[in-house]
């Protein structure tokens, strides 16, 4: 309490220092006062008592100091002197100042916001009660295990030979919980799945709408922890087979589509047009445990998906239907392990999933595998939830950091540069402070407080730049452009603030620090007696720090401009159809209950009605979306080759209308094509690409040739060849790619891409296409409705975003390199007034001198360009060597760059004759002042 | 050799004095506590009257005794220094504490008792 009240009152003094002085000075001259009077009354003569009472006093100015050293905090005081004249000595060179804090705060500014791009998508944990106990479950296994169905990738290292998965059966995850539930002491409190439902037609009102959802096993919320904000959560109850179809809907569902209605519990919900009861509606911080980016705006008891998805559930209603699509998680009792609850799960596990194994399908593979080869259970940390597409955002957001931090970097050598130059011009106020006995750590100290001082109000204009670049971030959050997942909110968190903080003391520190130490090391015998060799050594530091940020900025404008040319390379490689004029949409009628010949129909009469619109030339689709990272792939076995002893010869598919080719504009090179007649009651027909044909039958014809798709163990006979085209995105190598009709294809076509060629501008055409789709069922989403330049573009998202940010953070590196040689040149010419004065006096011409000058500055830049070459020659030599492994983020970053080496001469020669240039801009100006100097008027001076 | 008879003020004894001085006579400037001190003491402490302000401040920050400034006895702007509930706690306690600690010196040091 006492210690508390001491505090308080030294605070308060802090801001009555006048105040209190006074009243000090006041008691001690009435207490000598009062003294002298009872002295003077005792008998002494005045002069006497006037000693004698100073004496009985002691040292009054001692007294003082003890005093005040007593009633204030004198380190906070001594702080806030420090601070009050750093704010008096930024005010005095405001240019500079501004500067300063500009080019800091775009570094700091830049690194906040990408800062919380990482907090968002990598450090973030789940909005749950003790996040930390939570568990995901993987597994891995030799790859002659079998399992149908999809995999998931696992973000664990996996072993070579090896495979990891994250999905499991419901069968398997069922056994595994049933056997957590039953185990007494076991190190988990609970297990629970949950599974993505993509593409649920949801009907609200009168719109159809395809969104995202998700089945969860029944103790999912109550192992989570999680409570609804409306309603109730799913419980085990509603887990049970014949339980009523219930849903729960997310937030932001909630909001956008019943408009926060809080009477939507009871109501009905069509859900791929069945009846589904809304219970309740979900936190708005919680958006599910999988992956990032997939937000399920509906959630369901997996017992209930049947319902929900029909034909197509993946529940598995035999044994051998089940499919692997599951994430299981669990929560971990206090004090219990991530290996107990392996361990204490492994053996039901293997169990359940080699009973699972599908028989073999063909003869070399064998019934039994080896026990080397059995799937085994992985546990890691599941505070964030599902990791591996987060992780997979890593490369881009490291890319990213390591370009922001360069800048930065950038902006502290300048700014120590310029700290230099002034703390030379302030040499003369330190060197007398010096001299009259300050300390040097004492003038170090308050130095770095100017320097603190800059980088705080750095700092916090930095905020207000991270705002701004958040925004420009979030346009980034799309699948296509994969630097940020969709839907990832980036928040300035406490915890990216105090990154900002650290960032900004770091950086104080780091610029000021050289500086104040140079500045107050001076042999104070030779300084008071003249200033040359001080200077001359200084500015050697400051020589060398330009040389760094030439370097620094010559590598990174050496990125931009690769990453330009992989941008202009992209844009113009020859995708082999004709892009314009096209407009694409899906649909997506199986949805919708739509199969057989009844989708057949459906799809004939919506072609044919977009083939009569106005302005179409053509309407035609395809099962995959052209330039979209979409693919669907066959094995297939070549004529004269069986099962048992044929290898896998994976070919792309692709399933059209006839007139695709035309439409689409793909040339035909060889055969027939796909007419009215090749329908399902025709013999299996297919067309295939030149790569097929080369790759798969490079001696002979391929036309006439019967292959057998593997999995229906259908043959088709290929009938035509089509010239290749770019089929996942523009940077695929051709692969094989088999065409085939429609009509011979009606399991596989419950959605379809639709594209339509225009005679005009195709976006004049969409509100066109979505009538023609109403007028023929109005409860039929219409999807990603674009043109198909728009969407190739969108493909481009992350090399535009590299292309984009190399080059202004390379512009910014550049201006500030440029201010920095024009800086240190500008200062180093003021100094040799005297000399190029003797110079000219001598006879030496402007010419000369000028020369003299630029030749200072260029020397730098090109020891800088050269430093930079072998910095760059060292960092391909790295990356070409065996240093990174394939997949690292440096080996993908690598991989970013298309048609173009990292060496490439062109960039190289453009880049440095482009620093080249400004650096000589930077020289001129001081150049031309040497040039005006007068050698009467100069060797007056001083 | 005058000097010698003289004594330093005891290192943390100059508080209880001052609060004690507070107590007796009421509030009083700086100038009075430093001449009751060496009164009472018959002037046989040393005392660099100049001390006690340091003191005193102390004792303020510590809410022990508060201040105002009034005219003294002879019509004189002077700071006069009282002591509060707090300080005459603390005053008791520190005189319990006071006589405790000269007992026990006293006990050591009186040869008769062993």
């Amino acid at each position: 309490m006492t210690t508390v009240h001491v505090f308080l009152s030294k605070l308060r003094a802090l801001f009555q220092k006048q105040k209190l002085e006074g009243e000090l000075a006041d008691e001690i001259q009435s207490h000598l006062e009062m003294q002298i009077e009872d002295l003077v009354r005792q008998g002494l003569n005045p002069e006497e008592a006037r000693y004698s009472a100073l004496r009985k006093f002691g040292g009054v100015e001692q007294i003082k100091e003890t005093y005040r050293t007593r009633r204030t905090l004198p380190g906070l005081e001594t702080f806030l002197r420090d601070i009050r004249y750093g704010l008096r000595m930024l005010r005095r060179s405001p240019g500079m100042t501004a500067v300063a804090i500009f080019s800091l705060a775009l570094g700091i500014g830049a690194n906040t916001a990408l800062f919380s791009v990482v907090d968002a998508v990598l450090l973030k944990n789940l909005p749950v009660e003790h996040p930390e106990q939570l568990v995901v479950f993987e597994w891995q296994s030799g790859r002659p295990f079998r399992l149908s169905g999809m995999s998931g990738t696992s973000n664990v290292d996996v072993p070579p030979g090896r495979r990891g998965v994250s999905m499991f059966r419901y069968d398997v995850y069922q056994q595994m919980q049933k056997a957590q539930a039953s185990e007494t002491g076991s190190p988990l409190s609970d297990l629970f799945a949950f599974g993505p439902i993509a593409a649920v037609t949801a009907k609200v009102g009168d719109q159809p709408d395809v969104i995202n959802g998700q089945a969860i096993s029944g103790n999912y919320y109550s192992t989570l922890r999680v409570q609804p904000i409306l309603g109730r959560a799913i419980t085990v109850d509603d887990d049970r087979s014949g339980a009523a179809p219930v849903v729960m809907l997310s937030y932001q569902f909630w909001q956008e589509r019943f408009g926060a209605n809080r009477d939507v519990i009871g109501q009905q919900l069509q859900l791929n047009q069945q009846s589904f009861t809304v219970i309740g509606v979900t936190p708005p911080a919680f958006n599910g445990t999988l992956q990032v980016g997939f937000y399920p705006s509906i959630t369901i008891p997996l017992a209930v998906e049947p319902q929900l998805r029909g034909e197509q559930s993946l529940l598995g209603a035999t044994p051998a239907s089940g499919v692997w699509w599951l994430n299981v998680m669990g929560r971990l009792q206090p004090n219990a392990t991530q290996q107990q609850a392996r361990d204490s799960l492994n053996t039901v596990f293997q169990t359940a999933a080699l009973a699972a194994m599908p028989p073999p399908r063909r003869s070399n593979q064998p019934a039994q595998i080896e026990s080397k080869d059995y799937p085994s259970l992985i546990v890691e940390a599941g505070s964030q939830g599902m990791m591996d597409r987060r992780k997979s955002y890593a490369p881009t957001i490291y890319g990213l950091f390591i370009v922001v931090a360069i800048v930065l970097l950038i902006a502290c050598v300048n700014l120590a540069n310029l700290l230099l130059a002034r703390a030379t011009s302030r040499g003369p106020e330190i060197k007398v402070r010096l001299a009259v006995g300050a300390g040097r750590w004492r003038l170090i100290r308050q130095l770095l407080t100017e320097s603190l001082l800059l980088a705080t109000l750095g700092g916090i204009v930095g905020v207000l730049f991270a705002y701004w670049f958040k925004g420009a971030l979030s346009a980034f959050t799309n699948e296509e452009s994969g630097l940020l997942p969709s839907g990832v909110n980036l928040i300035l968190s406490w915890r990216v603030l105090g990154f900002t903080l650290a960032v900004s003391l770091l950086t104080g520190v780091l610029f000021g620090l050289a500086p104040a130490w140079r500045a107050t090391n001076l042999d104070l015998n030779s300084t008071l007696k003249q200033t040359g060799r001080a200077t001359a050594s200084m500015s050697r530091l400051s020589k060398g720090l330009l040389v760094v940020q030439v370097a620094v900025s010559a590598l990174l404008l050496v990125g931009a401009g690769l990453f330009i040319r992989t941008l202009h390379n992209l844009q113009h490689v020859d995708l082999g159809f004709n892009q314009e004029k096209l407009l694409i949409f899906a649909l997506q009628p199986d949805k919708a209950g739509y199969k057989d010949e009844r989708l057949l129909g459906f799809y004939q009469q919506l072609l044919d009605r977009l083939d009569q619109l106005p302005g179409v030339r053509g309407a035609t689709f395809a099962k995959v979306q052209l330039i979209a990272n979409d693919n669907y792939i066959n094995d297939f076995l070549l004529p004269g080759e069986t099962a048992e002893t044929g290898t896998d010869h994976e070919t792309m598919r692709q399933m059209v209308r006839e007139n695709y080719f035309a439409t689409m504009e793909i040339p035909f090179l060889r055969g027939r094509g796909f007419t009215l007649r090749d329908d399902q009651h025709a013999p299996a027909v297919g067309i295939v690409n030149q790569t097929f044909q080369q790759k798969f039958f490079p001696n002979g014809d391929v036309v006439g040739q019967r292959i057998t798709n593997n999995y229906h163990n259908r043959q088709v006979e290929i009938v035509g060849v089509v010239a290749d085209t770019k089929y996942e995105s523009q940077r695929d190598e051709i692969k094989p790619l088999l065409y085939t009709p429609w009509k011979q294809e009606a399991d596989d076509i419950g959605d379809m891409h639709f594209a339509v060629r225009t005679t005009g501008d195709p976006a004049t055409l969409v509100t066109q296409v979505r009538a023609a789709v109403h007028d023929l069922d109005s409860n039929l989403p219409v999807t990603d409705i674009d043109t198909q330049s728009a969407r190739s573009e969108m493909t481009l998202a992350q090399e535009r975003l590299y292309a984009r940010l190399f080059t202004a953070f390379g512009a910014l590196a550049l201006a500030l390199a440029g201010i920095g040689l024009f800086g240190v040149l500008a200062y180093s010419v003021s100094q040799r007034t005297k000399e190029i004065g003797i110079r000219m006096a001598f006879g030496a011409q402007v010419r000369n001198v000028i020369v003299m000058v630029v030749y200072q500055g260029m020397k730098l830049v090109l020891i800088g360009l050269a430093i930079s070459s072998l910095v760059g020659y060292a960092l391909i030599r790295l990356l070409n060597s065996k240093y990174f492994g394939p997949n690292t983020w440096q080996q993908r970053m690598k991989g970013q760059l298309y048609g173009v080496t990292m060496g490439d001469p062109w960039t190289l020669v453009v880049i440095a004759s482009l620093l080249t240039v400004v650096a000589l801009l930077a020289c001129w100006f001081p150049a031309h002042r040497a040039a005006k100097v007068d050698p009467l008027v100069a060797l007056r001076y001083e | 050799m005058g000097r010698d008879s003289k004594h330093e003020v005891l290192p943390g004894t100059l508080n209880l004095l001052i609060l004690k001085t507070l107590d007796t006579l009421g509030p009083l400037h700086g100038y009075g506590i430093a001449r009751r001190i060496e009164q009472v003491s018959g002037d046989i402490l040393e005392l660099n009257q100049g001390t006690i302000y340091p003191a005193l401040l102390k004792l303020e920050q510590m809410r022990w005794i508060r201040t105002r400034w009034s005219t003294s006895e002879n019509n004189r702007r002077a700071k006069f220094y009282f002591l509060t509930a707090a300080g005459k706690k603390q005053l008791a306690k520190e005189e319990e504490e006071w006589q405790r600690t000269s007992a026990i010196v006293t006990r050591f040091l009186s040869p008769s008792e062993k």
